[in-house]
């Protein structure tokens, strides 16, 4: 059937040939296949290659007639069509990241399936281009100067939240996870897809579970990256950001030289966070980009919420010691840099997290868990927030069955970071209690996202091939991939010229490893 | 007509009764794809695992991180036997230099001639060209500078290539196995058929009987490019069935022959298959002798195969891409990339294949009234 298709085309365009015949077969093949989809052209920040979006109607409420919204997809095609009836579908993160806006990432983690397979990106509803529910966010300058220790943050929060309520005037109870998922299943029937192979990265782990849960039938396989298990709130975070600093702590303390650089950094952390809870410092700093002066009020939200997002890259995580210990002795330059980006985070769409996180992760915390999770700085300053803005988001909140975890036979495979700040291993062994067919494997040093650090893009590529994890050879993610800390502003090298360093001038070349 | 047809049958007979013209003629057809598959199959197999970079790394300790940035882009030390004859000297102020904020510096010591070094010199390159930029930017960092200020503009590229045309050099190879078949597959039938036909004094009493000399000629052209067209049918069967087998994808692009394609072939082909048959004939009625006319057909054809090659290498100027064959191979690669075919290009090359064919015939047709020719004198 495909080829006398595939014959057909190419006996039209002998006669009139005149655009690219490889996306003419595809958009061809995929508007005979099911209901008209315009497929066209396009291109996705920092990938090179020719995607084809496209976009198809959904009801914004299922009970109710409120009108439509447009749910957006790219489609980056396989290298080789070899099964044209599957796709491996993407889901970002955030929650309130762009799937499609991200095409470039999942292209790269996912580049072993592609060669086989489309890989779908769709923007789930109130991300990207789905009618993205986002608000006003502050410049840097502004945030800078910020003193949240001043000013009364639950009539603040409540202020901006209302602010934001106002400015996106719809009902967020129709941008819940179970909602969300229908979309999904909308867009593989439009694009005639028989099967999918889900990819969720954090957040987007919990969309997988959920598609998995109502259309068993159009899941092949499914690779969790950074699991969040159904029965467990966003707001348990705390916990998993202490335990990767206070591995982080352990590792500086256990090496000779950052010992010697950092001493007792855990007290010194302390000690700082302490100072800054009695009395914020305002120091005058430089812009990071333009240079200017700017004013920057240090408070201890700030300071540990910048060591919190450092917590996330290798890259970063080699700078805490530093900032610390600077920080400690007046020099916010480190700290600095890392709020550098802080003004950047327009890609999050923050009315879809507040549907997700009012929706799902706070009506139903209860007075055990709320004391379990305010154990924990983030955990307690997350459950505040929550207290303050959902009460005006108003978000319906979702069934009770939501929370009961996973029952399925569909192969999974489980990916954890055993130093992950957001979604540790232990999550990943709660979301496969009722997996029949689940396989978690653990990168030791990985933090978040673990095939974008680690061997494991290969690993997803084998087993979305086999349908199965049985036979995945899982010891290339021992390999250790952190980074050295750096010991002063130039790297990693220590400050103090030790013996040994200077022993070194003038001694042979032929040191090994 | 009807007499132009018996003689075709005639020909095809003859030519078909000896078998192992034939099977030389289709043996090429099946081979050179399927060789050709395993060579790239072997070759992508390369690309798809590259190996560990084995190199020498002097005074490492000097630089642990740097020897842990390099293992994790898989450049190790090592003193294996099959370590690269590439050496990597850390200098002896390497810690000093760094810890002030100073460039350190690092030697690669390699013979940039060795063709078999060359790549692994350049993936030395840039590894530590990475290196610089990733420690440059956590130092802008800690003196709080945002590290994007580095990238003044943010260059993006939009790629009109599709998987299909970016398989470039090995489409222009296979489609010059594909040309060439028009040429080779019935090189044999075309020799014995003129200059056998004449050793063999059948051909005398052939012109005896009441026949032009250009029905003869066209009788024996048109038998050979039926020969010439069946294998240029075989190979693009067991192409597209071969280079199917070959896992391209690893590399990015994907091969496909459809039938769409091979049938573009079979049009375009045709008139190509007559022109080498009649070029063919020609030639060997040229010769003197069977012998000859082998070593001047294969001389022969090295113009054929030329234009091949300047489309397949991509050296082919604007003149040139005009020519028969060439244009016509052209055509065919765009085809198989998914872009527009050149028509004008294509419509006069054909032309000018129809019009030679016609020339040669003429030529060969004119010789054969030739007593000198006809028997080889």
């Amino acid at each position: 059937m495909h080829s006398i298709k595939k014959m057909k085309s190419g006996l039209l365009c002998l006669a009139i040939l005149t655009v690219s015949l490889g996306i003419n077969k595809r958009a061809l093949a995929d508007t005979e296949s099911s209901s008209k989809v315009q497929l066209t052209p396009c291109y996705i920040e920092n990938l090179p290659d020719r995607l084809l979006c496209g976009s198809i109607k959904q009801p914004l409420s299922y009970e109710t007639n409120k009108g439509e919204i447009d749910i957006h997809f790219a489609v980056i095609p396989a290298i080789k069509q070899s099964y044209p009836t599957e796709a491996v579908l993407g889901f970002a993160g955030g929650p309130g990241q762009s799937a499609v806006e991200l095409a470039a990432i999942f292209n790269r983690n996912l580049r072993y399936a592609r060669e086989n397979r489309d890989i779908l990106l769709v923007d789930q509803r109130g991300t990207g281009k789905s009618f993205k529910l986002q608000c006003q966010s502050d410049d840097l300058v502004t945030q800078f100067a910020f003193n949240d220790a001043l000013v009364d943050m639950s009539t603040l929060t409540a202020k901006e939240t209302q602010g934001c309520k106002s400015e996106i005037k719809v009902d967020l109870s129709h941008f819940t996870t179970p909602v969300a998922a229908k979309d999904f299943e909308a867009v593989r029937q439009a694009l005639g897809y028989t099967g999918l192979h889900l990819y969720g990265v954090s957040y987007g782990t919990r969309i997988a579970q959920e598609y998995t849960r109502q259309f068993p039938d159009s899941v092949l396989t499914s690779t969790l990256d950074g699991v969040a298990p159904m029965q467990q709130s966003l707001a348990a975070i705390g916990g998993a950001i202490d335990t990767s600093l206070e591995a982080l702590l352990k590792r500086c303390k256990a090496q000779k030289q950052c010992e010697k650089q950092y001493p007792d950094l855990s007290n010194q952390l302390a000690t700082l966070l302490d100072r800054l809870d009695h009395s914020p410092v305002t120091i005058d700093v430089r812009h990071p980009r333009t240079h200017q002066n700017i004013e920057l009020v240090v408070t201890q939200l700030k300071f540990f919420s910048a060591i919190r997002m450092a917590l996330y890259s290798h890259h970063t995580r080699a700078l805490i010691p530093l900032t610390i210990s600077e920080a400690l002795a007046g020099n916010y330059s480190p700290l600095v840099g890392l709020l550098s980006s802080s003004d950047m985070v327009d890609s999050m769409a923050m009315g879809m997290h507040s549907a997700i996180v009012c929706g799902e992760d706070w009506p139903y915390l209860t007075s055990v868990s709320r004391v379990k999770h305010t154990q924990s700085y983030f955990g307690k300053l997350m459950i505040e927030s929550l207290d303050m803005s959902c009460p005006v988001w108003q978000v319906k909140p979702v069934d009770n069955r939501f929370y009961q975890p996973l029952d399925t036979v569909t192969p999974t495979l489980l990916l954890s970071g055993g130093v992950d700040p957001a979604t540790p291993p232990e999550w990943a062994e709660m979301a496969m209690v009722n997996m029949e067919n689940a396989t978690h494997l653990i990168a030791p040093s990985a933090t978040h996202g673990v095939v974008s650090q680690t061997c494991a893009a290969k690993l997803v590529g084998q087993f979305i091939d086999k349908k199965s994890a049985q036979e995945l050879d899982a010891s290339c993610l021992e390999k250790d991939n952190r980074k050295q800390f750096f010991m002063n502003l130039n790297g990693t090298v220590s400050t103090q010229k030790t013996k040994n360093s200077t022993s070194q001038v003038g001694a042979t070349y032929d040191i090994g490893k | 007509m009807k007499l132009l047809t018996v003689l075709f049958k005639k020909e095809v007979l003859d030519a078909g009764r000896d078998k192992r013209s034939v099977m030389a003629g289709l043996y090429y057809a099946i081979g050179s794809p399927i060789i050709m598959c395993v060579l790239f199959s072997i070759m992508l197999k390369q690309f798809a695992s590259p190996d560990e970079l084995k190199i020498t790394i002097n005074n490492a300790d000097a630089a642990p991180a740097l020897v842990q940035y390099l293992d994790s882009k898989e450049i190790i030390h090592s003193t294996d036997n099959d370590v690269k004859a590439i050496t990597l000297e850390i200098s002896a102020d390497y810690q000093d230099k760094m810890r002030e904020g100073r460039s350190a510096q690092v030697t690669i010591i390699a013979d940039k001639s060795d063709d078999k070094l060359r790549k692994s010199i350049a993936e030395l390159e840039r590894a530590l060209m990475r290196y610089n930029s990733e420690v440059a930017s956590l130092r802008l960092l800690t003196r709080g500078i945002d590290p994007t200020v580095m990238q003044a503009v943010n260059v993006q590229v939009h790629d009109q290539a599709t998987p299909e045309s970016k398989g470039g050099m090995f489409l222009g190879i296979a489609t010059l196995s594909i040309v060439l078949t028009l040429f080779y597959a019935a090189m044999n039938l075309a020799i014995d058929t003129s200059a056998g036909e004449r050793e063999r004094n059948s051909l005398a009493l052939l012109l005896s009987h009441p026949l032009s000399s250009m029905q003869v000629v066209l009788a024996k052209s048109a038998a050979i490019a039926a020969f010439s067209m069946l294998g240029l049918a075989i190979i693009l069967v067991v192409s597209k069935f071969a280079y199917a087998l070959v896992p391209w994808q690893q590399l990015g692009f994907s091969v496909n022959i459809g039938f769409d394609f091979m049938l573009l072939c079979m049009v375009i082909g045709l008139p190509i298959a007559l022109m080498s048959a009649s070029l063919q004939v020609f030639v060997s009625f040229m010769a003197k002798s069977f012998k000859e006319a082998q070593t001047y057909v294969t001389m022969v054809l090295f113009v054929p195969m030329g234009l091949s090659m300047v489309t397949t290498y991509d050296i082919a100027t604007e003149y040139v891409q005009w020519l028969p064959i060439a244009a016509q191979q052209h055509a065919m690669i765009e085809f198989i990339k998914g872009n527009a075919l050149p028509w004008p290009q294509l419509f006069i090359s054909t032309l000018v294949t129809l019009a030679l064919f016609g020339l040669f015939s003429w030529l060969s047709s004119r010789m054969l009234k030739s007593e000198k020719v006809v028997f080889g004198l």
